[in-house]
């Protein structure tokens, strides 16, 4: 992936009256506590306000097979934290302060939901109307669906559902990139794991593999822990993570294979 | 040769092993890590079939890659491991059998043996004279109607 510049965008239709009012809305923001009725509104106008620059930021990501409109989203995830975080006292401008958080979520965005591997568009389509499906039913059954729910509420067959969730399986081999990254913020869900030790003191050979967990990238490790020693679902861990249950159950095997390779070679 | 077959229900009941009773569904291949895909595939395949969720069948087939990975280590190449696949009242059951080369079941101490319990419902392992088993059982929800 290509490195963007973390420049603070120029916007259009942007100009110092604007910037200033921002600054008046920041100001006015920090002496609000949070729950206040009116830090909201004034937490939504500057979200609003603000919402240009999101999609000035994610049309320069257009031309890579995801749509505006799903990349524009995930940016104002990065906008909201950007607006929570920003402290106007430091003196800095938000754009410059925003610009940063907005591009690391459309990037995460790229690193998690990307082709790697070249997928019939029809099939990619086709995966993203049954993640749409998978959502919905899992809110409204309470529990992950079946092939055959999936099947109905799609009108594919059970056959397609299936091809569909196979070249799903095939997409982000990204996420060995991705994971080996550093984790930015001390606040992420991955940083939210307790001690597994009294798990792994009930596990012969846990010498030979506990240095086998620490091997595996960041992330896969904290989703083998969720999944096995805290007895997650992979719904759950998907949910927590911000990324598809495919993408959770991929991972897996690859880290299962990666520390099963390891044992045996002890 | 093929290095795989698979059956379905209709076996010869004079080949039956009666320690080993056939599965709805066979799938047979030799003890070599490339055909533990197959395993895994007919497992996922299995799963949908017997109208498991999504969340169990991406379990079932982790647990089957384990489980069998796991017996293909302990034989040799040119051993036979087998795969029955029933379903049961809303259960499935997937037998994995093959001749290891120590004949003891796999220890219940070992990460991979609570990667199992922890991806179905139930892990039973023994063995018999030499014929080591491990069969994982799946229950679907309740909630299911089918």
């Amino acid at each position: 992936m290509t490195q963007s510049p973390i420049a603070p965008a120029p916007i259009g239709r942007w100009n110092a009256a604007k910037r200033d009012q921002a600054r008046n809305l920041f100001t006015e923001l920090a002496d609000i506590p949070s729950t206040d009725q009116r830090h909201k509104i004034i937490r939504d106008e500057l979200v609003e306000m603000h919402m240009p620059l999101v999609e000035h930021l994610a049309r320069r990501y257009r031309e890579r097979g995801e749509s505006l409109e799903d990349l524009v989203q995930v940016g104002m995830v990065g906008l909201i934290n950007a607006v929570d975080r920003f402290e106007v006292a430091r003196g800095l401008e938000f754009s410059t302060f925003a610009t940063p958080t907005i591009l690391g979520e459309i990037k995460r965005h790229f690193r998690d939901h990307a082709w790697a591997v070249h997928i019939p568009r029809r099939l990619q389509e086709r995966n993203s109307e049954i993640n749409h499906a998978i959502e919905s039913l899992t809110r409204e059954l309470n529990r992950p669906p079946t092939i055959a729910e999936l099947a109905k509420l799609t009108k594919l067959s059970d056959a397609e559902v299936m091809a569909a969730m196979d070249a799903g399986r095939a997409y982000a081999a990204a996420s060995i990139d991705a994971a080996a990254e550093a984790h930015e913020s001390g606040d992420s869900p991955y940083d939210r794991i307790g001690d597994v030790d009294p798990a792994l003191e009930a596990l012969e050979l846990r010498e030979t593999f506990r240095p086998l967990l620490a091997a595996l990238p960041k992330r896969e490790r904290q989703i083998v822990m969720l999944r096995f020693f805290k007895n997650q679902s992979q719904s759950q861990i998907a949910e927590q993570l911000g990324i598809s249950q495919m993408h959770v159950s991929r991972l897996l095997a690859m880290s299962l294979a990666q520390i099963r390779e390891g044992m045996s070679e002890n | 040769m093929p290095s795989a077959i698979w059956q379905a229900t209709s076996v010869n009941p004079e080949n039956v092993d009666p320690r080993h009773p056939p599965g709805d569904v066979t799938l047979s291949f030799r003890a070599t890590t490339a055909n533990v895909a197959l395993a895994r595939t007919m497992a996922a395949a299995m799963a949908a079939r017997t109208h498991l969720t999504i969340d169990q069948i991406e379990d079932v087939r982790l647990a089957v890659d384990e489980a069998v990975s796991q017996l293909v280590n302990d034989c040799d190449a040119q051993t036979q491991v087998h795969c029955d696949f029933t379903e049961l009242a809303g259960t499935l059951v997937i037998r994995t059998t093959a001749t290891t080369r120590t004949g003891l079941p796999p220890a219940t101490d070992t990460f991979s043996w609570l990667v199992l319990a922890a991806l179905v419902d139930e892990v039973i392992a023994g063995t018999d004279n030499g014929l080591v088993h491990l069969e994982l059982r799946i229950k679907r929800p309740a909630s299911v109607t089918v």
